[in-house]
């Protein structure tokens, strides 16, 4: 059974690619009806199919390939033309192909589908009912398509037995072990064959005669020098008429010969190296930190120069690999192109109009896992373009455009994006017809009607619920599909962008992240906490005054240049805690997504890294507005703003004010040791004398050995400190510096900070007080008057004395 | 296969039943303090038991998760049991611990008081939790009697389960 499986595992593979390049063919087809090269191919499929789906013992599916067979090899000998009604029918065959393929990967079975009535349509057609408006093109065909029997004949004549199905079930192992052989000794004489007919000249016919097999090789020459001497044979027009199917087929032919040299790969294996390469991205971004930290503190060293060749070649590879890696994960966007023709053909007979597709850029790549999400949203535009876009016949040329319609579909590389586009030249979409009909769904209220521009208004179309179309029809119209791309692009970190102009046509550009997986950020801060937000959502950055912010309806705007920009603190969305002192400047992280834009309010803008996405795991998954985390060159972890989600987030989250002067409350002192007093200095014989000077008073006394301590030491809340004696001379952090630090906290903002120093000079008081200290008692000083000031700083109350 | 090869593989199997027997008998658990109280959890749940480092704080969760931490690439949540059984919270010390426990993939970072020592209870002195906490919800997977305390086993399960 498990051999099975995988046999039955192959077939599908080989089958569903197979199918996937039939589309394409047929819709080719139709319009270069008589190319046999085609014909060829679309022929084997089938036969293929029919050769593996019978062997497995799927009725169903051979019963349909079967008749499929039939019609296309009949075909392909030119006794049945290929009329748009002819490939109705082979289409609907293949879809139900696909179907049963579908059903058997889903349920290893092909029971529960209805051929019948395909296979009669396709018998209708085999039998030549349709023959009375084809035969006298068959009678033409059928004298060129005199010789491309020939080659075929052979191979019938090799394979006659294909068409009767064998009972394999009631074969004797022998039996099926003889069959096998005799399959296997076919398929390679087949082969043989073919290789052979490819050998003769590049196409055609390894004919019989003599005489015959010279004229490829004048046809050649008369390729090469024009017009020489008809060859002297009977089949004088068929042979000119050969000519430029050799000529049409060659390029073709030897395009399919160049075997692309290539092997599969599970993509778990994929996955599983862009772990590693994201773990080795990580370890590069570690490297070039401690790297710049070494340079600053080892400068003009010799070793530095090499540290830092070998740290720029670590970083170049790892980036090479990265991208080398990723392009294997790469898939060429003309996978999802492809099935597009089909349905444009389909949609344009079932609309009654007349559409084209032209496609550009099918070879740009995009990650598998990109290509898999983008084909639905594209659906939907495209489907959104014909049945919306594209004007009726009649009205086209009522309106001065060409008759058949355009739709571009193009996909290109801009800088770390993908962007695909879809351009019709349809009717345009018109702005004031958009918000009418959203007011009357409700979608928007009047005032923000007027409020939009036109812009904002096309974006209308990506609401739930709307539609334009005034009646459904069964290709769109529900309201649901424009939703969806809009939904779907911004789960890839995607931006939409309309453009329209009424009776000119619509383009709609989608632009997404080439990866997934390793990306670059924008790291910001707030507060003492950063966030990565993805680079490929952030428009730009603007920094901005306080008081450029204004608040409308409870909510912060500012303008940005001709628009009006939602603002959104990043603080009040993580809930940080507001500690350090708001600046008088912020910067504003201009977002967007999709069509909407928003303003992140942050402190500080660290910079720009590159990123490789980590998942919180079970325990945290779902938190809202955060997509993720990843590790930082410090070793620590930076949550990754989830763009989408914060969006969303945005709309619920009010501002709140930032409270100043909210510090801890002042608990009333009832006696001297309730005072708490923090000594920062250096020198031990220092600290000891001030200890001297306060301890008669009996206040509480903290001592640091210097400003980093001390910092420490007032952040952890382990005192309430109520004030500070600061040595401007200390290794780590000086007086000036912890000074400042201890400012930008809110809750310290009245602590009372006093130096003592042996610096007199006046510009040293004047940049302690820049600093924030209040006092300045230059030592020596007497124990008396440093406790006097203490006492003086804190509202020492006398009565504890 | 000759008769021997087979009595001696028949031996081996037999060796190994018993070792597992014997294991069978005793669990093994860490154990370690939160507030006043001794706990425990089985000993081959714990990754690793590693010095307290910065983390990153985590927004819109309950209090006890203090947020995440990296661990040699890993992001693992970290939670604060003192906050999760209801405790005040207390300055992590020179005896504060992060117990990395791992329940096949779910994984997380527990800060813990103290730890006390690696214990080894036979089966048959551990009791079931009591009746007052019984049920399905209960994160007490058994209490374990020892000469003069018993210790409250922690369910690995739950720990690691998400609970808001």
């Amino acid at each position: 059974m498990d051999e099975f499986q995988e046999i039955l595992q192959d077939f599908l593979v080989e089958s569903f690619e197979l199918v996937e390049k039939l589309d394409e063919d047929l819709v080719e087809l139709e319009s270069r009806p008589d190319d046999l090269e085609l014909l060829n191919g679309i022929f084997r499929v089938a036969h293929t199919v029919k050769g593996a789906s019978s062997f497995l013992n799927f009725d169903t599916l051979t019963h349909l390939t079967h008749h499929m067979e039939d019609v296309l090899n009949k075909a392909r000998h030119g006794e049945l033309a290929i009329t748009p009604d002819v490939m109705d029918v082979i289409l609907e065959s293949i879809d139900l192909m696909k179907a049963l393929l579908e059903k058997i990967r889903d349920t290893s079975s092909d029971e529960g589908i209805d051929v019948s009535a395909c296979v009669a349509r396709l018998d209708k057609i085999s039998n030549g009912d349709l023959s009375g408006l084809a035969d006298a093109v068959a009678q033409e065909e059928r004298k060129e398509a005199q010789e491309p029997k020939k080659e075929e004949e052979p191979k019938k004549e090799e394979t006659p037995e294909e068409e009767e199905e064998l009972d394999y079930e009631n074969m004797t192992p022998e039996e099926v072990e003889a069959e096998i052989e005799r399959l296997l000794a076919q398929r390679q004489a087949e082969d043989r064959a073919k290789r052979e007919a490819k050998i003769a000249a590049g196409e055609e016919v390894p004919s019989m005669t003599p005489e015959e097999e010279e004229e490829p090789e004048k046809e050649e020459e008369q390729k090469k020098e024009t017009p020489k001497a008809p060859a002297p044979s009977s089949q004088k027009s068929s042979s000119s008429k050969k000519a430029e199917d050799v000529k049409a087929a060659a390029p073709a032919k030897r395009a399919a010969t160049t075997v692309e040299q290539t092997i599969r790969v599970d993509v778990k294996r994929l996955d599983h190296l862009m772990n590693l390469i994201g773990e080795l991205v990580l370890a590069k971004n570690r490297l070039i930190k401690i790297n710049s930290d070494v340079e600053e503190r080892y400068e003009g060293e010799e070793f530095l120069e090499e540290l830092n060749q070998v740290v720029s070649i670590v970083s170049l590879v790892t980036t090479d690999l990265q991208i080398a890696v990723m392009k294997t994960r790469m898939l060429p966007i003309g996978k999802v192109f492809n099935k597009f023709p089909r349905m444009i053909r389909d949609l344009s007979r079932e609309l009654n109009k007349k559409i084209e597709l032209v496609i550009s850029g099918e070879d740009t790549e995009l990650d598998k896992s990109i290509v898999e999400e983008i084909g639905d949203p594209l659906v939907h535009i495209i489907r959104n373009s014909c049945d919306h876009g594209i004007e009726t016949p009649q009205e086209r040329i009522a309106k001065g455009k060409p008759e058949v319609g355009t739709i571009t579909l193009k996909a290109y590389n801009e800088g770390n994006q993908i962007v695909i586009q879809i351009d019709d030249d349809g009717k345009g979409l018109d702005p004031e017809m958009l918000k009418q009909k959203s007011l009357e769904k409700g979608i928007i209220t009047e005032k923000e009607a007027d409020a939009m521009s036109d812009k904002e208004a096309y974006t209308l179309i990506f609401k739930p619920g709307f539609s334009t179309a005034t009646a459904v029809t069964s290709v769109s119209g529900r309201g649901v599909g424009m939703d969806v791309v809009k939904t779907n692009i911004e789960k890839l970190n995607g931006i939409i962008d309309i453009d329209s102009e009424i009776d000119k046509g619509t383009s709609i550009k989608l632009k997404i992240p080439l990866t997934l997986a390793i990306i670059q950020a924008l790291l910001v801060g707030v507060q003492e906490e950063h966030y990565a937000i993805p680079l490929a959502s952030v428009l730009e950055t603007v920094r901005i005054s306080k008081d450029e912010i204004y608040t409308v309806e409870g909510r912060s705007v500012m303008r940005l240049r001709e628009d009006v920009l939602s603002l959104v603190h990043i603080g009040d969305i993580f809930e940080v805690e507001r500690i350090l002192d708001a600046n008088e400047h912020a910067y504003v992280v201009v977002l967007g997504l999709g069509t909407s834009k928003l303003g992140l309010i942050v402190d500080l803008l660290v910079g720009q890294e590159e990123i490789v996405i980590k998942s919180l795991g079970d325990y945290l998954k779902g938190i809202e507005g955060i997509a993720g985390a990843t590790i930082r060159g410090d070793g620590g972890v930076t949550l990754i703003v989830d763009v989408v989600a914060l969006m969303d987030i945005a709309k619920e989250t009010k501002v709140t004010q930032i409270t100043s002067g909210a510090g801890s409350a002042v608990s009333e002192k009832t006696k001297a040791s309730d005072y708490t007093i923090m000594i920062v200095d250096d020198s031990k014989t220092d600290r000891t004398i001030m200890r001297k000077a306060l301890e008669p008073i009996g206040v509480t006394l903290v001592e640091a050995v210097d400003g980093q301590e001390a910092l420490n030491l007032l952040k952890s809340g382990d005192y309430n400190v109520d004030a500070m004696l600061i040595d401007i001379e200390m290794p780590r952090m000086d007086g000036y510096t912890l000074a400042s630090e201890i400012k930008k906290y809110n809750r310290y903002k009245n602590l009372p900070l006093i130096a003592v120093t042996s610096r007199t000079a006046k510009s040293d008081r004047m940049r302690g007080v820049e600093s924030g200290m209040v006092e300045y008692i230059t030592k020596p000083y007497s124990a008396d008057y440093l406790a006097s000031v203490v006492q003086r700083n804190v509202n020492f109350k006398p009565e504890f004395l | 296969m000759s008769d021997k090869l087979k009595e001696i593989i028949n031996k081996q199997v037999e060796k190994n039943d018993n070792i597992v027997d014997q294991l069978d008998d005793v669990v093994q658990l860490v154990g370690f303090v939160i507030g006043d109280e001794e706990y425990a959890v089985p000993i081959l749940s714990i990754q690793e038991i590693i010095k307290p480092f910065p983390w990153t704080r985590v927004p819109q969760v309950p209090k006890y998760v203090l947020g995440v931490f990296n661990l040699r690439g890993s992001v693992i949540p970290l939670i604060d049991l003192r906050l999760k059984f209801g405790l005040p919270p207390k300055r992590q010390s020179d005896d504060t611990r992060f117990i990395v426990i791992r329940d096949g993939d779910d994984v997380a970072g527990f800060v813990i008081d103290r730890l006390t020592m690696a214990i080894r209870i036979k089966k048959e002195n551990v009791g079931p939790p009591p009746d007052t906490v019984n049920g399905d919800d209960t994160i007490i997977d058994g209490v374990g009697k020892q000469e003069d305390k018993i210790i409250t086993i922690l369910k690995v399960k739950k720990l690691l389960q998400r609970d808001f």
